[in-house]
């Protein structure tokens, strides 16, 4: 973080508020990411996580706030814009499309890009990354395991080749050997420069892969923190968990 | 048994304007969940716009299928743009109301236009009939049902070979998913409420240029293309091609041997058979989508 600290960061949000309908889902979430760094979003289940990388893809309208990604205001900014500028998001249960094949899942990935020779190169490097793909190229996406379909998600994600990576929940419904796996990749993907931002219900895989972590409860950002420091005190994340 | 042939002859033949028109239906339905009331009447707009540039101004047939389809699509976007754009995520029942009123007016406004006489399309062929061993069909017919056949196939390539195309399936079976990489689903539903325009349009053209365009012939071509569309499975592609057909055949049968007056009647027979012994069509759109 040293390093990192004098630079602007990548993506800044500032007192967003979102609401469903009426009810008020988000009432102050704030968070820096910083350049190369993989940062964890943790809190209980309905705390605002997932809405706040809903709210950032432009899938959910701000009530309030400011969210700036390399400088950009990218606030209530339709997603195609979003995915335009350099994020991705690989949405909570995957959402792959179901009745269609891998590939196809992968280029339409790449929506925005428009040379189908630059497609091409990208699905080839996913399925460099990604050997079990290549393997199920043809095979329709609803027939995957939940493994395969979260690594689909994920290298359907980086076809548009962002700088900023949120991943929902990657590890969700998977066997602890499967989500070590995603986990790795994740690692990987950070390592070739992605920064990364994560949701995830499972603290100590999250801790264990981000450099920080902020705390979300009840719509609000409570704590930033170095994941060690979290990671070596238990009782500050019972504390804010109430786990 | 030659009389057998010529009703399925005959049957087959309408069944596969049907099965056009009903396939703009059920792509609209399924991947924008608007019930289109108002697709009676675009079919029949395609009947009295076909009158008018084959036989009022004496244009070349294909050149107004092609002038039809451009018309059509532009009126669709419109629509969608202005329109249907504001109900969007309000639930079904507001765009039920929507169509049904843009039905109402689309056929008073032709009404007030072009009057209540049927009008015909002049063919690409003359008048004239074929044998086919004990099979008569007139050569007009041969034309539209071929015209009709090729609007499918070019539907089918759309969907599954362009980018629009793509575009369209990932919509229907994951709106987000396709929000998420950069898809414009505005874009994608406004192109596929066009197509399934265009598509009524051009059916209820290439049916006028055998029977003829009545301006109040909406309300029954909506009807039947729901019950093409019951029949098929909703936003199947497949569903409404059989479902077509198989109301075509029933039609002509029931016409046929039992009762020509109430051949109207067999398609909603057939909608109760299906809802009661499979009622998720004979094509299940969560396994066939489009």
């Amino acid at each position: 973080m040293s390093q990192t600290a004098t630079q602007p960061p990548v993506l800044s949000v500032e007192q967003i508020h979102v609401a469903y309908g009426s009810t008020a889902a988000l009432h102050g979430i704030s968070f820096e990411v910083h350049k190369g760094e993989t940062v964890a979003l943790i809190g209980a289940n309905g705390a605002g996580k997932s809405t706040t990388l809903r709210a950032i893809s432009g899938l959910l309208k701000l009530r309030s706030g400011a969210i700036r990604f390399e400088g950009r205001d990218i606030a209530n900014q339709p997603p195609d814009k979003v995915v335009a500028a350099g994020i991705a998001h690989c949405p909570e249960e995957r959402h792959v499309w179901p009745a269609m094949t891998v590939e196809e899942n992968l280029n339409l990935g790449a929506f925005l890009c428009r040379s189908r020779a630059e497609r091409e190169q990208r699905i080839g490097m996913a399925y460099h990354r990604f050997p079990r793909l290549r393997e199920r190229a043809r095979q329709l996406a609803g027939t995957l395991s939940g493994g395969e379909q979260q690594m689909l998600a994920i290298a359907r994600a980086l076809m548009s080749e962002p700088s900023l990576l949120m991943l929902d929940e990657p590890s969700l419904g998977l066997s602890p050997k499967m989500a070590d796996e995603v986990f790795d990749v994740v690692r990987a993907i950070n390592g070739h420069g992605v920064t990364v931002l994560l949701v995830e219900q499972n603290i100590y895989n999250a801790l264990d892969v981000a450099s920080r972590a902020y705390v979300v409860e009840t719509g609000r950002t409570r704590a930033a923190r170095p994941a060690a420091a979290l990671r070596s005190d238990p009782e500050l994340l019972r504390a804010y968990l109430g786990g | 048994m030659d009389l057998f042939l010529q009703f399925l002859t005959n049957g087959l033949i309408n069944g596969a304007f049907y099965a056009l028109s009903a396939l703009g239906l059920t792509l609209i339905f399924g991947l924008m969940r608007v019930v289109n009331f108002a697709h009676g009447e675009m079919y029949m707009l395609g009947g009295v716009l076909g009158w008018f540039f084959t036989t009022h101004l004496g244009l070349n047939f294909f050149l107004s299928v092609a002038l039809v389809a451009a018309v059509m699509a532009a009126f669709g976007l419109l629509i969608d743009r202005f329109l249907i754009e504001r109900l969007r995520g309000e639930g079904e029942e507001p765009g039920i109301l929507f169509t049904i009123g843009l039905s109402i007016f689309l056929a008073n406004v032709t009404l007030l236009v072009v009057g209540p006489a049927p009008l015909k399309v002049a063919g690409a062929v003359p008048e004239g009939a074929l044998f086919i061993g004990p099979i008569i069909v007139t050569k007009l017919r041969l034309m539209a049902v071929a015209v009709g056949i090729a609007l499918m196939i070019a539907t089918h390539a759309l969907i599954r070979h362009t980018r629009l195309g793509q575009a369209m399936r990932a919509t229907f079976q994951d709106p987000m998913a396709a929000s998420l990489s950069g898809i414009r689903v505005a874009r994608v539903h406004a192109a596929t409420f066009a197509l399934g325009c265009t598509l009524a349009a051009l059916s209820g053209m290439l049916l006028a240029s055998i029977y003829s365009a009545q301006a109040s012939v909406g309300g029954l071509v909506s009807l039947k293309s729901f019950v093409v569309v019951i029949l098929g499975g909703m936003g199947s592609f497949p569903g409404a091609v059989v479902g077509g057909l198989l109301l075509g055949v029933a039609e002509s049968l029931w016409g046929g041997y039992v009762a020509t007056g109430m051949v109207d009647v067999i398609g909603f027979v057939l909608v109760i058979l299906i809802l009661l012994f499979r009622p998720q069509g004979l094509f299940s759109s969560s396994s066939e989508r489009a």
